[in-house]
C-alpha cells in the first residue's frame, strides 16, 4: 500500500516538475519561439534558444528534474536537437499516465481507456506500465514506422544512389532547424550561412567522415568577431587561427609548411637526463653548437622551401630570429585541437628536427597555397590555404554579433545543425516484431508501398508457392498520378521441414528522368522520373528433407536505387529487406533500414502521422497493454503540434489542422502542410525513444528517498557523475 | 579542488521586460546617456567610493567601462554598445540612445514581438539601403586632396567632447595635428595595397593644449642623466641600426627539461659575458651605430658599446618594438651568436629633445610612416579624454579613408532620414511588407516609434531648453536657443542648419520636430558649390553610423525578444 502510493506519487511529482519546464521551454519553441537570457556565474550573458542549455542553466535540485536533464543532455549529445520538444512530450506523456490513474476524462481518450485504467488503476504497478513502454519502444514503434510512416518520408537527396545533395531541401530542412535555434530576425541568415558552409566544405564525393572532422572540430573552424552586425558573418576559404604570426614574411609562389611539436633549438638537456658543466668553454661551444645546429635547421628548412613554421609550443627567439632571416612565417602556441585539425587536413605528420644533418628532403612538408593576415575588426589572425588531402575543403565561418552571447547561441545552432546533419546521413536500422495469426496464412506481414501498379507477392500456403507474376514492367510517366502499391507478403508460417529460400532481386533500375520542375514550394527533390522497373522474381526452393531446420521462411527482398520523388510527398520508396527466421512461433522478427536522408514536411505532420497510426494499430491491437500504449503515445504526440499551432488562429489552428490531416490520410489525400521546411524523420525517430526511455525510467522509480547531506559525500557523488 | 557545495538552482523570471525594475534601470540609463550626448553634453564624474582614480567624461566608451551594470537585460545593452566602440571606436552614445529609445517607443505599442522584430528589421534594411545609395541626401564625398572635409570631420569630434575642455583655437590646433598625424601614416608610394604606419600618442601632462606637436619618428623616453650620458653622433649618412629582441642582460637561457650540473669553479656569467661582449665586437666590426634592446643590456656591454661610440638604449618595452621594427627596417634579433648582416635597419637621425619637463630620445627616420603625437592638457583626466577622442579621431580618418563618404552631422542625418522613411512608409508600404503576414497599420505604427526614436536621438543634442525644428524641404535640424521670443519669423532666429550646409535666407517651411507632420519627400539634390565653400560643416563618419545603426536595432529586437532571463546565481 505505501509503496504504490509512492509510486503513484512519482508520476505526480514527475508530472508537476515536467509542467514547470514545460512553461519554460515552450515560449522559445517552434518559429514563434522567443530568447532566453542567461546569465553565467562570472557574469556573462548568454542568449539561447537551445532547449539542452535552457534547462542545465537551471542548476535544477529536484532529483527528478535532474534526471530529465541527464536524459536530456544525453540525448541531444547525440542528436544535437529536440531538447524542447522532449520536454513537451514527456510532459504529455505523463499527463496521459496519470489521467487514467486519476480517472480524469480526457477529452482525446476514448471508452476503451477508462475501462482499461480501472484495471490499470487496481493493479496500479508502474513497472507493468514501464515494461509496456519498453516493449512498445523496442517491438512495435519500428514496425509503424516501416510499415506505415515510411510511406510518407521525402529524401534530401535528389539521386538515392549518389547521395546528391539537393540544395533546395538542404535549405529547406535547415531553415527550419534554426527557426527554433536562433532569433527570428537571424534564422534566414544562418541557414543560408549554413547552407553555403555546407557546400563549400563538402566535395561531391564526401561521406560522413566530413561530417565527423567538422563535427569534432567546429570550435576550430569558427571565429566569433564582436562589435559588428550579424549580417557581416561570412565564410573564408582556408582555415583562420585564432592566433597572430610571430615572425610574417610575405610570400609567393610554391609554398611548403612544416608542423612542429616541440622546440626546434636543441636544448642543453632533455628531461630525465644530466648535463654536466665542467668549464666556461664547454658551454661557450656547446652554446655555439646549439646556435649553429638551430641556424642550419632553418636555412635547411628554407632550401627545402618551406615558408611557413606550425609550432604547438613556444619557440626561443632564436629560432624566431633565423625563421625571420630565412624568410619562414611562424605561428606559436596552437592548441593540441588546432594541431590536430590541421594534420587532419592536410593529412602531416609532425617534422622532427633531424639528428644527423643531412642535405636530403624533408619527409614531412606539405604544399599551401597561402598564408597571410587576416584583419577581422582590428585583430590579427593567421588565415591559411591548406591544400586537403581529404574530403573536407577548408572553410571558416566567420560569426559577427553585437555581443558575443549572440555569436555563441549562433555557433551553438551551427553545430547542433551539424550533428543532426550527421544523424540524417545515417542509415536507421528499424528491428521490430510482428505478431501473426498461424492458423490460416493469411495475415498481412507488412505492407510495401511503391509507386507503380499494384501487384502481390506470393501467397505461400502450406508449403505450396504460387507466383502470381515473374517479371514486371512498370512504367511511371505521370509522378502526380497516385498509384500506390501495396506489395503484400502472405507467408503460413508453419512449415517445419521446408525450408524456403525466396530471393527477390530486383535488378538495377533505368531511371530515366524525363524532365523535372519546381513546384511552388521549391520543393525540388521531386524529380520526374519514368521508372522501368523490371524485376526478376526468382523464387529459389530448396527442400530439405532433414527436417526441423531452424530458417523457416526467408524472405530477402532489396530495391535498391529506387528514389521516387513525389509531388504529392507520397511514395517514397524505401530498401526494405526482410529476414524472416524462426517461423515456427507466432512472432516473426523483422529488421529493416530506413535509408538516409529521410525527411517530412515541418509542422508536426511526424507527429500527427505517427498518432493517426498508433491509433489505427490500437484499434487492431488485441492486448490490453498494448493499445494502452499505444493510445497514450498517440495522444501525448498531439501535444507538440499543439503548442506549435498556438499562435495560430482560424483555418491554420491546430483543430482544423490536425482533422485536415487524419481526412486526408483516411482517404488516401496528400498531405497540405501550411509551412515550408523539412525535418529530419531520424532526429524524431530518436527524440521518440529518448523520451519513452526516460519515462521509463521514472515510472521504474517506486520511491524518492531524500537523504541528508553531507558534503564529503556529495563531493563523492558528483565525481562519480562526472565520470 | 571539488567543489564542497552542490550549485544553488537559478532564478528564473518571466517577461522581463515588463518589470518596474528593467523599466526603471533602463530609463535610468537612457537619462545618464541622454544627458551626455553633443558639444553642450553634460559631463559626467565617476569614481569608485574606494578611492582611486576620478573620470571626468562625456564619451561612451569610458562612460560605460566605468558603470557597474548588474542586470542581464542591461549588460547585454552595454556590452554591445562597449563592443561596437571597441570597433568602431565613434558613434556609441548615438547607439545607446537610439536602443533605449527604439525598445522604449515599441513597448508602448504592445504589438507582439515577432512583427515588431521583423518591421524593425525591414526599416533598418530601408535606412542601411538609403544611405548606401547613390541618391542619399545626407552624405557627402570626402576629397582626400584637400583638407577641407577631413579637418571638418576631425573637428566635429573634438567639438562634441565637451570633457577635452578646448578651447576654439585648441580645437583647431588639435584638429590640425590630428590630421598631420594621420597624413604622416600614409606611405607615400603606395602601390595597390596600402598598409598604414602609425601614430604613437605621447603623454605630457601639465603642459598647454597649444604645446602638443606631431613628429615624425619615435619618441623614447629618458631621465636627463641617461640622455647626457649619450655621446651625439656626427655621422652624414644614414645611422646603422641593431634591434634586439632577445635579453642581453647574460642570464643563462632556457636549459631545457632535465638538470644542468656546474663543476666547481666554473661560472657560467663569465662565459655569458665572454659571449656577450663577442657580439658587442661583431656590433662595431659591422659599424652598427645605435644598439636598441627590448630587454636589459648587461651594464659592461653598455659600457663596452659606449667606449666604441656606439649608442646603447635597453628596456625600449614590447609595444615600441612593432613600431621601431617598421620604421627602421630591422629583423628583430633574437641571437647572440652571428648577425645576418640584413638584420640591421637604418634611422636618418637621432637628437635629443625636451618637452615641458621630459626628456626624449628622438629616432628620425628616413622616410616613414611612423610619427608621434605629443598630446599635452593641463590635467590627468582631460589628458585622458583629449587622448581617447584623439584616437577616436584618428580611427574615423582610417574608416573614412576605406569608405570616402561622410554623412552631414549636427542631427540632421537623423531627422533627414526620419523624413524619409515617414515618406517611403505612407507612399509605398507594400514594397516595404512584400511577402510578410504584418498589415499597414502595424507598419505605421512601428515606423513612427522608429521615426520618432531617430528623431528623439537629435532631441537629446539640446540641453539647455531651446527648442529643435526641422524644415519641410531638406529634412535638416534647426535648434533656437531657449529665451527667443516665440514669434514666427524663424528666419532671423534661425541662422544654420545642424550640419551648417543651409542658412535660413533659404525659403523653407519649419516645424518643431514633436510636432507631427504630413510626410515629405526629403531634398536629396546637394549643392555642391556649397559643400566646397562651406568651411564649417559638422560631418559624421558613415562606417561607425551606418554599424551604429545596425547594432542599436539588432540589440532593440535582442532585448525586445526575450522571454525569460534566467539568472544563475553561483
Amino acid at each position: 500500500m505505501l509503496s504504490s502510493m509512492a509510486a503513484a506519487g512519482s508520476v505526480k511529482a514527475a508530472l508537476q516538475v515536467a509542467e514547470v519546464l514545460e512553461a519554460i521551454v515552450s515560449c522559445c519553441v517552434g518559429p514563434e519561439g522567443r530568447q532566453v537570457l542567461c546569465t553565467k556565474p562570472t557574469g556573462e550573458v548568454l542568449l539561447s534558444r537551445n532547449g539542452g542549455r535552457l534547462l542545465e542553466a537551471l542548476h535544477l535540485q529536484h532529483p527528478i528534474a535532474r534526471m530529465i536533464v541527464d536524459c536530456v543532455s544525453s540525448h541531444l549529445k547525440k542528436t544535437g536537437d529536440g531538447a524542447k520538444t522532449f520536454i513537451i512530450f514527456l510532459c504529455h506523456l505523463l499527463r496521459g499516465l496519470h489521467a487514467i490513474t486519476d480517472r480524469e476524462k480526457d477529452p482525446l481518450m476514448c471508452e476503451n481507456i477508462q475501462t482499461h485504467g480501472r484495471h490499470w488503476k487496481n493493479c496500479s504497478q508502474w513497472k507493468f506500465i514501464s515494461q509496456a513502454l519498453l516493449t512498445f519502444q523496442t517491438q512495435i514503434l519500428d514496425g509503424i514506422m516501416d510499415q506505415y510512416l515510411s510511406r510518407h518520408f521525402l529524401s534530401i537527396f535528389s539521386s538515392a544512389k549518389e547521395r546528391t545533395l539537393c540544395r533546395n531541401s538542404l535549405e529547406l530542412l535547415l531553415e527550419a532547424y534554426f527557426c527554433g535555434r536562433v532569433g527570428r530576425n537571424n534564422h534566414k541568415f544562418i541557414s543560408q550561412l549554413m547552407c553555403d558552409y555546407f557546400f563549400k566544405c563538402m566535395t561531391c564525393k564526401s561521406g560522413i567522415g566530413v561530417f565527423e572532422l567538422v563535427d569534432d572540430h567546429f570550435v576550430e573552424l569558427n571565429v566569433g568577431v564582436t562589435g559588428l552586425p550579424v549580417s557581416d558573418s561570412r565564410i573564408i576559404a582556408g582555415l583562420v587561427l585564432q592566433k597572430d604570426f610571430s615572425v610574417y614574411c610575405p610570400a609567393d609562389g610554391d609554398m611548403r609548411m612544416v608542423i612542429v611539436t616541440e622546440t626546434i633549438q636543441p636544448l642543453f638537456s632533455t628531461s630525465g637526463s644530466e648535463f654536466i658543466l665542467n668549464s666556461e668553454a664547454q658551454f661557450q661551444t656547446s652554446q655555439f653548437w646549439i646556435m649553429e645546429k638551430t641556424k642550419a635547421i632553418m636555412k635547411h628548412l628554407h632550401s627545402q622551401n618551406v615558408k611557413l613554421l606550425i609550432s604547438s609550443v613556444k619557440q626561443p627567439d632564436l629560432v624566431i630570429y633565423y625563421a625571420g632571416v630565412n624568410g619562414i612565417s611562424v605561428v606559436e602556441c596552437l592548441s593540441s585541437e588546432e594541431v590536430s585539425l590541421i594534420r587532419r587536413i592536410i593529412g602531416l605528420s609532425p617534422f622532427v628536427p633531424p639528428q644527423a644533418f643531412s642535405q636530403c628532403e624533408i619527409p614531412n612538408t606539405a604544399l599551401v597555397k597561402f598564408c597571410k593576415p587576416l584583419i577581422l575588426r582590428s585583430k590579427r589572425y593567421v588565415h591559411l590555404g591548406l591544400i586537403s588531402t581529404c574530403a573536407f575543403i577548408p572553410h571558416s565561418i566567420v560569426l559577427c554579433g553585437p555581443v558575443q552571447g549572440l555569436i555563441e547561441q549562433h555557433e551553438d545552432a551551427l553545430h547542433g545543425a551539424l550533428k543532426m546533419l550527421r544523424q540524417l546521413f545515417k542509415d536507421l536500422d528499424l528491428n521490430y516484431v510482428t505478431q501473426t495469426s498461424n492458423q490460416n496464412g493469411t495475415s498481412s506481414l507488412f505492407i510495401y508501398k511503391n509507386s507503380g501498379e499494384s501487384y502481390q507477392a506470393p501467397d505461400t500456403g502450406n508449403g505450396s508457392i504460387q507466383r502470381p507474376y515473374q517479371d514486371t514492367v512498370v512504367e511511371n510517366k505521370d509522378a502526380l498520378e497516385k498509384t500506390q502499391t501495396y506489395l503484400k507478403v502472405h507467408s503460413n508460417l508453419v512449415i517445419p521441414d521446408v525450408e524456403l529460400e525466396t530471393y527477390i532481386p530486383y535488378s538495377t533500375p533505368t531511371l530515366t528522368p524525363t524532365d523535372t520542375f519546381q513546384t511552388v514550394e521549391t520543393l525540388t527533390c521531386l524529380s520526374l522520373e519514368r521508372n522501368r522497373l523490371t524485376d526478376y522474381y526468382e523464387p529459389l526452393l530448396k527442400n530439405n528433407s532433414t527436417a526441423y531446420s531452424t530458417r523457416g521462411n526467408r524472405i530477402e527482398i532489396s530495391y535498391e536505387n529506387l528514389q521516387v520523388t513525389n509531388i504529392t510527398r507520397k511514395g517514397s520508396m524505401l530498401p526494405v529487406s526482410c529476414k524472416l527466421p524462426n517461423m515456427g512461433t507466432s512472432q516473426s522478427y523483422l529488421s529493416s533500414s530506413m535509408p538516409a536522408g529521410c525527411v517530412l514536411p515541418v509542422g508536426g505532420n511526424f507527429e500527427i502521422l505517427l498518432h493517426y497510426y498508433l491509433l489505427n494499430y490500437a484499434k487492431k491491437s488485441h492486448q490490453s497493454e498494448e493499445t494502452m500504449v499505444s493510445m497514450i503515445i498517440a495522444n501525448a504526440l498531439l501535444g507538440i503540434p499543439k503548442v506549435l499551432y498556438k499562435s495560430k488562429t482560424g483555418k491554420y489552428s491546430f483543430p482544423h489542422t490536425y482533422i485536415r490531416a487524419v481526412h486526408a490520410l483516411q482517404t488516401n489525400q496528400p498531405l497540405v502542410s501550411s509551412q515550408t521546411g523539412l525535418e529530419s524523420v531520424t532526429g524524431k525517430y530518436q527524440l521518440l525513444t529518448s523520451v519513452l526511455q526516460c519515462l521509463t525510467k521514472i515510472l521504474t522509480i517506486d520511491v524518492v528517498i531524500t537523504v541528508k547531506r553531507h558534503p564529503q559525500k556529495v563531493h563523492n557523488q558528483d565525481s562519480e557523475d562526472e565520470l | 579542488m571539488s567543489r564542497l557545495e552542490a550549485k544553488k538552482p537559478s532564478l528564473c523570471k518571466s517577461e522581463p521586460l515588463t518589470t518596474e525594475r528593467v523599466r526603471t534601470t533602463l530609463s535610468v540609463l537612457k537619462r545618464i546617456v541622454t544627458s551626455c550626448y553633443g558639444p553642450s553634453g553634460r559631463l559626467k564624474q565617476l569614481h569608485n567610493g574606494f578611492g582611486g582614480y576620478v573620470c571626468t567624461t562625456s564619451q561612451s566608451s569610458a562612460l560605460l567601462s566605468h558603470l557597474l551594470v548588474t542586470h542581464p537585460i542591461l549588460k547585454i545593452l552595454t556590452t554591445s554598445i562597449q563592443n561596437h566602440v571597441s570597433s568602431f571606436s565613434d558613434c556609441g552614445l548615438f547607439t545607446a540612445i537610439l536602443c533605449c529609445n527604439l525598445i522604449e517607443n515599441v513597448q508602448r505599442l504592445g504589438l507582439t514581438p515577432t512583427t515588431v522584430i521583423r518591421l524593425n528589421k525591414h526599416l533598418l534594411s530601408l535606412c542601411i539601403s538609403y544611405l548606401k545609395s547613390e541618391t542619399c541626401g545626407c552624405r557627402i564625398p570626402v576629397d582626400f586632396s584637400s583638407t577641407q572635409i577631413l579637418l571638418c570631420l576631425v573637428r566635429s569630434i573634438l567639438t562634441s567632447k565637451p570633457a577635452c575642455m578646448l578651447t576654439r583655437k585648441e580645437t583647431e590646433h588639435v584638429s590640425a595635428l590630428i590630421l598631420r598625424a594621420f597624413l604622416l601614416t600614409i606611405p607615400e608610394n603606395a602601390e595597390g595595397h596600402i598598409i598604414l604606419g602609425k601614430s604613437l600618442i605621447v603623454p605630457l601632462k601639465g603642459q598647454r593644449v597649444i604645446d602638443s606637436t606631431v613628429l615624425p619618428g619615435i619618441l623614447i623616453e629618458m631621465s636627463e642623466v641617461q640622455l647626457m650620458r649619450l655621446l651625439p653622433i656626427k655621422k652624414s649618412t644614414a645611422l646603422k641600426v641593431a634591434l634586439f629582441c632577445t635579453t642581453l642582460s647574460g642570464d643563462t637561457s632556457d636549459t631545457g627539461e632535465g638538470t644542468v650540473v656546474v663543476s666547481y669553479g666554473v661560472s657560467l656569467e663569465n662565459a655569458v659575458l665572454d659571449q656577450l661582449l663577442n657580439l658587442g665586437r661583431q656590433l662595431i666590426s659591422d659599424h652598427v651605430d645605435l644598439v636598441l634592446c627590448q630587454k636589459v643590456i648587461h651594464p659592461s656591454l653598455k659600457q663596452f658599446l659606449n667606449m666604441h661610440r656606439i649608442i646603447a638604449i635597453d628596456r625600449i618595452g614590447v609595444t615600441l618594438m612593432e613600431p621601431l621594427t617598421k620604421m627602421t627596417g630591422t629583423q628583430p634579433i633574437g641571437s647572440l651568436g652571428s648577425i645576418c648582416p640584413n638584420s640591421y635597419g637604418s634611422v636618418k637621425d637621432v637628437c635629443t629633445a625636451k618637452f615641458g619637463s621630459k626628456h626624449f630620445f628622438h629616432l628620425i627616420p628616413n622616410e616613414a610612416t611612423i610619427c608621434s603625437l605629443l598630446l599635452c592638457n593641463r590635467n590627468d583626466t582631460a589628458w585622458d579624454e583629449l587622448k581617447l577622442t584623439c584616437q577616436t579621431a584618428l580611427h574615423v580618418l582610417q574608416l573614412t579613408l576605406k569608405e570616402p563618404w561622410a554623412l552631414l552631422g549636427g542631427g540632421c542625418t537623423e531627422t533627414h532620414l526620419a523624413a524619409y522613411i515617414r515618406h517611403k512608409t505612407h507612399n509605398d508600404p507594400e514594397s516595404i511588407l512584400k511577402d510578410d503576414e504584418c498589415t499597414q497599420t502595424e507598419l505605421q505604427l512601428i515606423a513612427e516609434a522608429f521615426c520618432s526614436a531617430l528623431e528623439s536621438v537629435v532631441g537629446s543634442l539640446e540641453h539647455d531648453g531651446g527648442e529643435i525644428l526641422t524644415d519641410m524641404k531638406y529634412g535638416h535640424l534647426w535648434s533656437v536657443q531657449a529665451d527667443s521670443p516665440c514669434v514666427a519669423n524663424w528666419p532671423d532666429l534661425l541662422s544654420q542648419c545642424g550640419c551648417g550646409l543651409y542658412n535660413s535666407q533659404e525659403e523653407l517651411n519649419w516645424s518643431f520636430l514633436r510636432s507631427t507632420r504630413r510626410p515629405f519627400v526629403p531634398q536629396s539634390c546637394l549643392p555642391h558649390e556649397a559643400v566646397g565653400s562651406a568651411s564649417n560643416l559638422t560631418l559624421d563618419c558613415l562606417t561607425a553610423k551606418l554599424s551604429g545603426l545596425q547594432v542599436a536595432v539588432e540589440t532593440a529586437n535582442l532585448i525586445l525578444d526575450l522571454s525569460y532571463v534566467i539568472e544563475d546565481k553561483n
